[in-house]
């Protein structure tokens, strides 16, 4: 069976491929040729199933490139809903404006349920910043799939010579030296930037947060190098370093201890009730049929308990965390909220 | 350094049928993806991830360095032929490569292409096995300032892929310089010269589109005006290809660019921020200075060739330092490598030379395999790919449009990118047609934001102090060596000037 599906999913791809040499020009109209290219190939897939939906394959938007941390959890949860759903699902990555793009076109795409995508926490800062009008609003959600909580991890050299050994301790440190301390995020209003700023507004302390337009490994090789003094990014970003002994964490920004990194303590455990993360999930765009949008659910339902996919995201220091679409929903309305306040703490 | 282990890794993944199966597999898919304008080898191996889940972890690692090292040769196999580089890493190779096959030399520039690839990949891949834990050491003293001063240096070759006037090639240089500062700027998301509605500006221009546009769109549009003009002479194919390698006399002439070409992208691949498209262009720059003729570069000569396709060959090996020795991806295929390592739950780092040393010596092997298959692939092609430059213009040119088109539009599914495609390829033509060097816009825009990236970023860190960048000395060596390349190339210009005066002179007389 799994021989199957990969045949398949490369014949998809082929298909694909075929249709967007067909449409290069059309823009818009890509996506809707696209699935009836792919449906060839998928409605093999399907084999039997009798269900109306889906006959075809189904293409998902990845508004972050190819091979980032958005990009490799969503491919791993296509190919566990696809085994559900009975069709290919073919990621799409469409970059560029710092995700809006791709967000746009998620919101934008045909509502017949055959181009769903990836939301993720960026979304909630766009109309703050007043670069694009999306909010959550603009979207029908279906599942949150991941969340990535944000650590406080500095150079281990830096703060051996200041005698840090943790939280508390480093809180000290900066209150003695306002101003001081340089921590890098990922790029300018990514949601570990917003994190330093959380930091600040939650302990009352004065750090120089530094942008990295290029992602959190150039930060996390710049805080092992001694450039920077420490990193607010994720554990899962931050491993190797951690791992060798260059860079030591001092607390992670979650409820419970990540299972990868048993040895961290939270924030909380320190007496310092700061929780902060950043999420994907899938949606939909506004007006799919009901019927189409319960069928979706159940896939996600299901492919977040997919053993490989489960095994995918441990491998990876990714924390799985389910909402069904009600709960997703809730959730983004309130992560709205919480978010423009953060960012009013970091002035952005 | 454990020899036996390194030996029974070589054996174990040599003999291995599935791993030699992916690798020529993945080898052979590079090299066609490499070799249409706008596919890359990121996409390559992003695509194929899903496709190596159920694999172990050596021949799926082995399929994706195939396609890797494949697209990495497969860039220039266009850029020689049609004056479109495959990826951004060929770039500096139509320089040489394109006048080479219009002068009925196709098959000889691609041979030499794959050769030098080959001898690149095998530099990049011994530096690799036998200097990683030392290179990743250099890696991490890499800060903010010593990126930007890198930067400087690579923007120094400018003069040296200048051609007959400097002064044009500076003017060029500074119009990429202005293109970059389009868009969000990198550092706190202001935009500058756009409106937020402009979403398709709101990353600046694109690179790739660009670069198809300069360099691909443009040739199309002079070629339907020469034909318009009835000046477009058919390309007889003469060129008769005996042996897909190059022969003893040219390996003789090109092995010093060859050699330097690896080293040189090996230790540009190896920083993390920096890889092949850096790469090419300082050896290209480096070979030039050194050479006894330079007034040859970019007339066609193999040795051109040699030096940028050798550099972006070792650039993989290179790249694969930092990821395995410290997790830190050198570009964005081996951040998609990083993954599939994750994937399979090893950890690239410190630790994996410790805990998991027969899998990192599995890796070399197959790194080393991996270029033998790209060869292996490029000698079965080679015949092949020079019969393109016979086809009846009238008809190639039209093809290469739409493959261009294409190409821009696929990197982001992005229309306005097409629009961008065909404005470069009006501007291209017209600078053309003024003998404004194209090249220069294209470094400026490869280093343009990394150079203001890392300039703003250092004023951050040490609070206004520029300065206090003489305290290092990374970046003080490097400083230096751009001053002393941008004398040096000045001088070798004006002494190529005379030469090629006094060349037309005894012509005339």
């Amino acid at each position: 069976m799994k021989k199957i599906s990969r045949r398949d999913f490369l014949a998809a791809s082929a298909a694909v491929g075929a249709a967007g040499v067909l449409t290069a020009c059309g823009g818009s109209s890509s996506s809707t040729a696209t699935s009836t290219a792919a449906s060839t190939a998928a409605s093999t897939a399907a084999g039997g199933k009798s269900t109306d939906y889906p006959t075809k394959g189904i293409s998902v938007i990845c508004p972050w490139s190819a091979g980032g941390g958005t990009d490799s959890c969503l491919r791993a949860f296509c190919e566990a809903m696809g085994k559900n759903l009975g069709v290919t699902l073919t990621v799409d990555n469409q970059t560029g404006g710092g995700g809006i793009l791709g967000h746009q076109a998620i919101a934008d795409a045909n509502t017949d349920g055959y181009t769903i995508g990836m939301i993720t926490f960026e979304l909630a800062t766009y109309k703050k910043l007043g670069t694009s009008e999306l909010t959550w609003e603009n979207y029908a959600p279906l599942c949150r799939v991941n969340t990535d909580a944000a650590a406080i991890t500095v150079g281990a050299k830096w703060a051996a010579d200041n005698g840090i050994t943790d939280l508390p301790g480093f809180i000290d440190y900066c209150k003695a030296h306002p101003g001081e301390v340089q921590m890098g995020g990922s790029s300018n209003a990514s949601v570990w930037h917003i994190a330093g700023g959380y930091l600040m507004s939650a302990t009352g302390i004065d750090i120089q947060m530094i942008t990295y337009q290029e992602g959190a490994a150039t930060a996390v090789q710049n805080a092992a190098g001694g450039f920077i003094q420490g990193v607010t990014v994720s554990l899962a970003e931050a491993r190797s370093f951690i791992e060798s002994g260059d860079l030591i964490c001092l607390g992670v920004m979650d409820e419970e201890r990540n299972p990868v990194f048993p040895d961290v303590p939270t924030c909380k455990e320190q007496g310092y009730d700061i929780t902060y993360y950043t999420q994907r999930g899938m949606a939909a765009p506004l007006g799919v049929d009901d019927a189409i949008m319960t069928r979706l659910e159940e896939a996600c339902a299901a492919a977040i308990e997919d053993p490989d996919f489960v095994t995918f995201m441990n491998n990876n220091g990714q924390a799985i965390s389910y909402l069904d679409a009600q709960g997703y929903a809730d959730y983004l309305k309130q992560a709205a909220v919480d978010v423009a306040a953060a960012m009013d703490a970091v002035g952005l | 350094m454990d020899f036996s282990l390194l030996l029974s890794s070589y054996a174990t993944v040599w003999s291995n049928p599935e791993v030699l199966l992916m690798t020529f597999i993945g080898a052979l898919g590079g090299v066609l993806l490499g070799a249409i304008p706008g596919m890359t080898a990121t996409m390559g191996v992003a695509l194929l991830i899903p496709f190596s889940f159920g694999m172990d972890l050596i021949p799926s690692i082995g399929l994706l360095l195939g396609i890797y090292c494949g697209g990495m040769y497969g860039g220039s196999i266009s850029a020689i032929l049609i004056h479109a580089p495959g990826t951004p890493a060929a770039a500096a190779t139509l320089l040489d490569g394109y006048p080479m096959c219009k002068k009925g030399q196709a098959g000889k520039a691609l041979s030499v292409a794959m050769f030098a690839s080959f001898c690149g990949g095998v530099i990049g891949a011994l530096i690799m096995t036998f200097l990683s834990p030392l290179v990743a050491d250099m890696a991490m003293n890499f800060g903010p300032g010593e990126m930007f001063m890198l930067a400087v240096f690579g923007l120094s070759v400018i003069v040296a892929i200048s051609g007959k006037s400097v002064a044009k090639g500076l003017i060029s240089a500074f119009f990429g310089m202005l293109l970059c500062t389009v868009g969000l700027d990198p550092t706190n998301g202001i935009p500058r010269f756009i409106t937020t509605k402009q979403t398709g500006l709101l990353d600046g221009f694109q690179f790739i589109p660009t670069l198809i546009g300069l360099f691909a769109v443009s040739e199309v549009i002079a070629g339907v005006e020469r034909i318009i003009r009835g000046e477009e002479h058919e390309q007889k194919s003469n060129e008769k290809i005996t042996n897909v390698l190059p022969d003893w006399k040219t390996i003789k002439r090109i092995w010093p660019n060859i050699l330097s070409g690896g080293l040189i992208g090996t230790f540009i691949g190896a920083i993390p921020g920096a890889g092949g498209d850096i790469a090419v262009f300082v050896s290209y720059g480096a070979s030039k200075s050194a050479s006894k003729h330079p007034e040859l570069y970019g007339t066609g000569i193999p040795n051109g060739v040699a030096a940028t396709e050798s550099a972006n060959n070792g650039c993989s090996g290179g790249a694969m330092i930092p990821l395995l020795s410290l997790g830190v991806p050198g570009d964005s295929v081996t951040a998609i490598l990083l993954g599939a390592f994750i994937m399979k739950g090893i950890t690239p780092g410190p630790m994996m030379y410790v805990t998991e040393l027969p899998t990192v010596y599995r890796v070399f092997a197959a790194l080393m395999l991996a270029n033998l298959c790209m060869l292996v692939v490029g000698c079965l092609g080679v015949r092949f790919f020079a019969k393109i430059v016979s086809i009846e213009k009238k008809m190639l040119y039209p093809i290469i449009l739409v493959i261009s088109l294409l190409g821009a539009f696929s990197i982001n599914k992005n229309a306005f990118d097409v629009g961008v495609c065909v404005a470069f390829g009006i501007i291209g033509w017209l600078m053309n047609k003024y003998e404004f060097p194209l090249s220069p816009i294209l470094l400026a825009l490869i280093l343009g934001p990394m150079c203001e990236k890392n300039f703003v970023r250092y004023m951050n860190i040490q609070r206004g102090n520029f300065f206090a960048i003489t305290t290092s000395p990374i970046a003080m060596v490097f400083a230096t060596v751009a001053i002393l390349v941008i004398v040096y190339s000045v001088y070798n210009q004006s002494k190529i000037n005379k030469r090629a005066a006094a060349n037309a002179a005894q012509e005339k007389a």
